[in-house]
């Protein structure tokens, strides 16, 4: 009920955008472009490129509203334009995105962490800025996108247990580069 | 088994309840223009074909004098054209020697002067840091960072970003803050900020030439200290 409800909000919005009204674009623009160019910055950690994906991504939306049936909300629908945007302008600098020999999937030992530390938002962010590509697409897509496993194979085209394997791996660098920022400061 | 369910739901939780902290970068405010203009050169691309079939009919005109006046009026019209970008572009380049770069500091034609209106004398800072960070930037351009073997640039240019986020945002708020000057304040720290940063990679890449320095006029030397 309450998601049909969401969708008709957006949908006068979408049907005037279909009919080439530059202000509801604009309204769309305006409601997605900073959570949609953060996405994409997790993704490339680059700011530019984020520009460029941003803009390819709204106008081919745009472009291709006609095939966005409003069985998901305007903005999920937007959201995999983005990732899969992103994802291929990662690709474009670096050829495989999960090296080879991270596709075996495998359970990696967690190491004990003192599971006390308190967190700040700040640090978790650039920690996951530092990371390498690989393990920052993965996962930012599960940690920050809500992206499941299966989910995050599709687009990237691993299995689901690689992508699962790859997200510990990446958890777990993750928390080591914490630590030692921390033990730095 | 049990204390790694707990670690992940604890970073995954950690994640959810602050999701929102997690979103600090923001386009620069001309992308829309960009996006917009992108989409009518489409809307044009289009419609295109039609036009070129009504060109194309006139131009197979009977009459010679027609072709050729039609050929003179197209010559014409182009370096008219031409003339009017040269000038307009030489002008906006004469008042605005700042036109290139990005920062968002920069002040803009066709911005609201509203901001202008609440603090006057946010337009004279912003030229004096501005031209500051560029020339800073313009310094730093110089030094050839591969060679250097520098590869930290993307985390300082996604740390000037982030900054340049903030002081979009910032710029936003002061048409609406009664604290124009705490609102300055920051926006000024801000400026500072990113030349401190400028100037802390400068210094490391000077450091870093002059050893490289050292190497070459001292080869044997060298070999004794590479580990």
């Amino acid at each position: 009920m309450e998601k049909s409800t969401f969708q008709d909000v957006n949908a006068q919005v979408v049907q005037r955008c279909r009919e080439g009204d530059n202000r509801a674009q604009y309204e769309l623009y305006k409601l997605y472009s900073k959570a949609m160019f953060n996405v994409s910055m997790r993704i490339t950690n680059d700011y530019a490129e984020s520009e460029d994906v941003l803009q390819e991504a709204f106008i081919s939306a745009f472009k291709n509203l006609h095939s966005y049936k409003a069985e998901a909300s305007f903005g999920s629908w937007l959201k995999r334009i983005v990732i899969n945007a992103s994802v291929n302008a990662v690709r474009k600098r670096r050829s495989e995105l999960v090296p080879l020999e991270d596709r075996i999937a495998g359970d990696i030992a967690d190491e004990d962490y003192d599971d006390d530390t308190e967190w700040q938002v700040e640090q978790v962010r650039r920690a996951i800025q530092r990371l390498p590509d690989g393990y920052r697409v993965v996962l930012s897509l599960y940690l920050l996108e809500g992206l499941d496993h299966a989910e995050i194979g599709e687009v990237l085209g691993i299995s689901e247990s690689t992508s699962k394997s790859q997200y510990s791996r990446a958890r777990k660098k993750l928390l080591e580069i914490m630590k030692d920022t921390h033990s730095m400061a | 088994m049990i204390k790694k369910r707990k670690m992940k739901d604890r970073l995954k939780d950690f994640v959810n309840e602050n999701r929102e902290d997690f979103d600090v970068f923001e386009p620069r405010p001309e992308l829309w223009q960009e996006i917009c203009s992108e989409l009518k050169v489409q809307k044009a691309q289009q419609e295109k074909p039609r036009k070129e079939a009504k060109v194309i009919s006139i131009n197979f005109g009977e009459r010679l004098n027609f072709t050729a006046d039609f050929m003179f009026m197209r010559v014409a019209a182009t370096i008219v054209l031409l003339l009017a970008c040269g000038i307009t572009l030489w002008t906006v380049k004469q008042n605005n020697p700042a036109a290139t770069n990005t920062l968002a500091a920069t002040t803009e034609m066709g911005e609201p002067a509203t901001v202008y209106q609440v603090a006057p004398e946010l337009a004279e800072v912003e030229v004096y840091y501005t031209s500051q960070i560029n020339s800073k930037r313009e310094e730093l351009s110089e030094y050839d960072l591969k060679v250097l073997g520098l590869d930290e640039t993307r985390e300082i240019d996604s740390e000037l970003a982030r900054l340049d986020s903030s002081y979009t945002r910032l710029k936003n708020q002061l048409q609406t803050t009664p604290n124009t000057d705490q609102v300055m304040a920051a926006m000024i720290r801000n400026l500072q900020i990113r030349i401190d940063v400028l100037n802390r990679q400068l210094e490391v890449l000077k450091k870093i030439e002059a050893i490289k320095e050292q190497d070459t006029t001292e080869p044997q030397n060298n070999e004794t200290t590479t580990i």
